[in-house]
């Protein structure tokens, strides 16, 4: 190991050190909030400042393994802003059920060091250490709330079933190391080229390879028919974990896909074209007629992040369809989801700050009235969510569904099937408009304040939401450079 | 005179300052908020007041397009997709927009009575469907316009879902998810004339959402199964807004329910988006594809007219009553746009603004009674004009301009339209023309049974709080009726400004061809 290695990978190196720290002044000052907050605020600062200033420039470390492009910084930030507001939303949530913070923070932030850790690989290896690094610390955050048989049920299913996807998916690989002799994702690449261009001979195995990676990787990102993990383990997560599930996860597994699909197996991608045009269009449909029907909102979100993921898959599927524009779309529409998302279930936690208060709709009800300002919040995310201007999920949607217009043929269709959804979807975010603005309340007003931490997160991710959709020109160029990073 | 002067975003946003400042006002001064509303939209009409001067009589200063836009404003956007914030006004933009900042300042004064829950919300939600509102009419760039067209959604779902009547729940997600089917379509048309625009232009995406160069390129550059399947996309978005047979069922329930400012807002502007699309957007751009579709959508018109009208003779409700009627006259709109000639298209647009006009002041009328008797069964009502005779003249006044009596500005534009139709084909020119005779019917009968006879039961019941016109009702309606009357005598006003609109859209149809859908070899 060199010294030059040790510096290209200082953010990782910072992502542990943080997280032991904050173990650390937890031994110090057991169960108080407030320093474990501070210390992973200012520890992921310090993380962000690294990152940037390690990605200044390419660099490769570990003898290929690890490597620092535009992509690895765009995503890396990602996960340390979906990391720092987790950490703003739960104490509200988390105090008042007995939860221990500093366990919470220290556990997200070894998932954001596995999260990281795909985003900079270029090596099979390490590609699966950084994803069972970042899905490891989701199983026990999923079951954090130890005493509740919900959130239980749901951590034993995700458990369960993501154990089962990682699985098929090192057996996948497996199969690809057995057939290429490498797991570097350079090597594989040459070799799928090799045979697509018809220069070796097609190998059943590799492609049996392939297509066990592909069911593990839908597995998690929660693609249909491999979703049905997603609604327990949300409904039953405490609320800001089910937030920081619906978001964290996601993007690292998206980030998994670009080093994979678009990194190793871009040569053949005329084949998994098809594959992905039917995922994403089941994905979109699927979740949103679901979605339709739930009177939970935390559930209702669940299968609407399904639904989001059949989106951004459109933005690879215009990828694969020979738009390189998609990947720009699909990076565009993360960070844009990410943002409205985390601000949508802030909204639902702050309401069940209060232990016993459940999601159901009907926890909204009034809630024009009783907290507007929440209320005008939550109408802000819930437009977002459905794709109405100006906000940053308009745009977000008008960044996946071009290159998908422009790539035309069966692509042309996806986008119709993509815009047909969003008008459906429409029913049930506007659903819970109706509830906070139409319904009187139901329950007796609780006139709970809410912590400035939850404000400064609220304020953060409206924000991003109104400046993404008003001027997305900014971190157009940012997703633009680290799109083009990847092949 | 406004050489650098930015007066259409002025006249824009205004009413988002006055949003803004109410936003910051005490939830406890409600009259505060009520104030800053009418200032907000008072100075929007002032400045499209002086817009129309400065249109009329352009200086050295103005920018002028050749294709007769002026006050054009362009500053680039998201520059990676050319899209840029684009606005300019023409003509048939501008008496649009004139027609909006006025129905916007009298639908709020009219709401200073009936509104008296969280009016903090409502003047805010009023003001950014103005901005929504100016936006779709100003906007010479497809996103910004789609943009605008997204935004008038939000507000109006919410005026109609918080303020509205018992079933507002329903009627407004109708509303809701019945424009978005049409408008995301829209959409994915867009995107795909702007990707062609690119592909056309070495796969630069500069000028791809510019109207004025889509228009340049588009009947030429956009191949016909393109425009076959964008037209069927904006069709879809416009015709629910109009809205023609048979997507109309949004609208009598959304009416209904509204209060009665919304209801204004919807019949008033609201419906001319949709008109205002045809002419603006699709018939410039897909003019084969118009051509093609001209002839089932003027059936559909004659469709809506027959139906509006028939429907509207059998409503118990007044309100719904003037919803169908709506349906009704809206169908000699899109009659008259897709006859493809002069007096077709200038009787259309001549009636966009008197319906608007008129239907705006009859459902300001029906919110008067309703205000006063919590009930709009007509059946209830009879005998009013020797309680309210003010209010049975006002009444009259408008019915009979929606019937179209000569000198009123209801009879000019329908006239037009059905001369139009009379030298496109006789039959279609007979079916509209007998079509008036029913509305008269309809309209007269409701007269009938509102304003003579003896005083019902159930107004008797009402007593001393049925009183006649308040002053700050007249004060709505005033403007409204000199309108109609100005407009019935001298339609030139408006005619002068539009001509030159009418003419380029027409001449583009010109040389395009229809073609045939279903070859028969």
């Amino acid at each position: 190991m060199l010294w030059s290695d040790l510096v290209t990978i200082a953010p990782l190196v910072g992502a542990i050190v943080l997280s032991v720290a904050i173990i650390v002044v937890d031994l110090i000052r057991p169960g108080a909030s407030r320093p474990a907050v501070a210390v992973t605020l200012v520890g992921l600062a310090v993380i962000a400042a690294l990152t940037i200033q390690t990605g200044q420039t390419s660099a490769h470390a570990f003898g290929g393994g690890y490597v620092v492009d535009a992509l690895t910084t765009f995503l890396d930030l990602l996960f340390i802003s979906i990391v720092a507001l987790t950490v703003l939303f739960a104490p509200d949530y988390l105090e008042p059920r007995g939860l221990p913070l500093a366990e919470f923070a220290a556990t997200l932030v070894f998932a954001m060091t596995g999260a990281m850790l795909i985003s900079a690989s270029a090596d099979l290896l390490v590609l699966f250490v950084g994803l069972e690094l970042m899905v490891l610390p989701g199983y026990l955050l999923a079951g954090f709330a130890k005493r509740d048989a919900l959130s239980t049920e749901g951590a034993i299913k995700y458990f369960l079933l993501g154990s089962f996807s990682s699985a098929i998916f090192l057996f996948g690989l497996a199969f690809v190391w057995g057939l290429s002799g490498s797991t570097s994702v350079g090597v594989v690449s040459t070799h799928v080229a090799a045979i697509v261009n018809g220069s070796a001979p097609f190998s059943p195995g590799l492609a049996m390879g392939l297509a066990f990676m592909t069911t593990g990787v839908a597995f998690k990102i929660a693609a249909v028919p491999f979703h049905y993990w997603t609604p327990d383990a949300y409904q039953g997560s405490p609320t800001p974990i089910t937030g920081y599930l619906s978001v964290g996860p996601k993007i690292g597994a998206f980030a998994l896909i670009l080093r994979l699909f678009v990194g190793a197996l871009d040569p053949a991608k005329t084949d998994w074209l098809v594959v992905v045009i039917v995922l994403a269009a089941l994905t979109m449909t699927l979740g949103n007629l679901v979605a339709l029907t739930q009177n939970n909102v935390k559930r209702m979100l669940a299968y609407s992040s399904i639904a989001h993921t059949g989106y951004m898959l459109v933005g690879l599927a215009a990828y694969a369809g020979g738009q390189v524009s998609g990947l720009q779309g699909l990076l565009y529409y993360g960070a844009a989801y990410t943002f409205m998302n985390l601000g949508a279930f802030a909204v639902v936690a702050a309401l069940q700050r209060r232990p016993g208060v459940t999601s159901q709709l009907d926890t909204f009800a009034g809630l024009g009235r009783r907290e507007p300002l929440l209320g005008i919040l939550m109408t802000l995310f819930m437009l977002s969510l459905t794709g109405i201007p100006p906000t940053a999920g308009f745009f977000a949607k008008f960044s996946v569904i071009l290159p998908a217009v422009q790539a035309g043929g069966w692509l042309t269709i996806l986008a119709v099937i993509a815009v047909l959804n969003a008008a459906a979807a429409a029913f049930y975010y506007l659903r819970v408009v109706v509830y906070m603005f139409m319904r009187e309340s139901t329950t007796e007003s609780d006139p709970s304040r809410h912590s400035s931490l939850v404000w400064a997160g609220l304020w953060a991710t409206t924000a991003l939401t109104i400046v993404l959709g008003l001027f997305p020109g900014p971190l157009l160029s940012i997703v633009t450079d680290a799109a083009k990073a990847i092949p | 005179m406004f050489a650098t002067f930015p007066i259409l975003s002025l006249i824009t946003f205004l009413p988002l300052v006055g949003a803004i400042a109410i936003a910051f006002t005490p939830r406890s001064r409600p009259g505060l908020a009520r104030y800053l509303a009418l200032a907000a939209s008072g100075l929007a009409w002032v400045f499209s007041l002086v817009l129309v001067v400065s249109y009329i009589l352009p200086t050295s200063g103005n920018t002028i397009d050749p294709a007769g836009f002026q006050q054009i404003e362009q500053r680039d956007w998201i520059p990676v997709f050319g899209i840029q914030y684009k606005l300019g006004v023409d003509g048939l933009s501008l008496v649009l927009v004139v027609l909006t900042t006025t129905l916007s300042w009298i639908s709020i004064l009219a709401s200073f009575g009936p509104i008296k829950e969280r009016v903090k919300e409502y003047m805010v939600s009023f003001l950014i469907l103005e901005v929504g509102m100016l936006g779709v009419f100003l906007a010479l760039d497809l996103f910004l316009f789609y943009f605008f067209w997204e935004i008038v959604l939000v507000p109006m779902y919410l005026i109609i879902g918080i303020w509205g009547g018992p079933r507002r729940i329903y009627a407004t997600i109708k509303f809701v998810l019945y424009t978005l089917v049409g408008s995301l379509l829209m959409l994915v048309a867009i995107l795909a004339t702007a990707f062609t625009y690119s592909s056309g232009h070495n796969g630069s995406f500069a000028g791809a959402f510019d109207f004025l160069a889509l228009r340049a390129y588009g009947p030429t550059g956009f191949s016909d199964s393109l425009q076959l399947f964008a037209f069927g996309a904006f069709f879809l978005a416009f015709a629910i807004k109009v809205p023609m047979f048979p997507f109309h069922t949004w609208l009598p329930d959304a009416h209904v329910e509204a209060p009665t400012a919304g209801s204004v807002i919807l019949a008033g502007v609201l419906l001319k988006l949709g008109g205002y699309g045809f002419i603006r957007f699709a018939l410039p751009l897909f003019p084969v594809a118009a051509k093609t579709f001209g002839p089932a959508i003027i059936v559909l018109s004659l469709i809506a007219i027959i139906y509006g009208a028939i429907v509207a003779l059998v409503q118990p409700d007044l309100k719904k009553l003037v919803a169908y009627s709506s349906v009704s006259h809206m169908g000699f709109v899109t009659l008259g746009i897709f006859m493809f000639q002069t007096a077709g298209m200038n009787g259309a647009i001549l009636q966009m603004v008197s319906h608007g006009l008129i239907t705006g002041a009859l459902f300001l009328l029906v919110g008067v009674i309703y205000e006063r008797t919590h009930d709009r069964t007509i059946a209830k009502m009879g005998g009013l004009s020797a309680v309210t005779p003010v209010y049975a003249a006002t009444f009259g006044f408008f019915m009979f301009a929606s019937v179209g009596l000569p000198g009123l500005s209801g009879f000019v534009g329908e006239f037009l339209v059905l001369l139009g139709a009379w030298s496109y084909n006789p039959w279609v020119a007979a079916i509209a023309a007998f079509v008036m005779i029913l509305a008269a019917g309809y309209l007269l009968w409701m007269f009938q049974r509102l304003f003579s006879g003896d005083v019902t039961e159930f107004l008797k019941g009402i007593g001393h709080h049925l009183t006649d016109l308040r002053p700050i009702e007249v004060v709505t309606l005033v403007p409204l009726g000199t309108l109609v009357v100005v407009f019935g005598l001298f339609p030139g006003l408006i005619l002068g400004l539009i001509s030159g609109t009418v003419d380029s859209v027409l001449a583009g149809l010109q040389a395009s061809p229809a073609v045939t859908l279903f070859p028969l070899q």
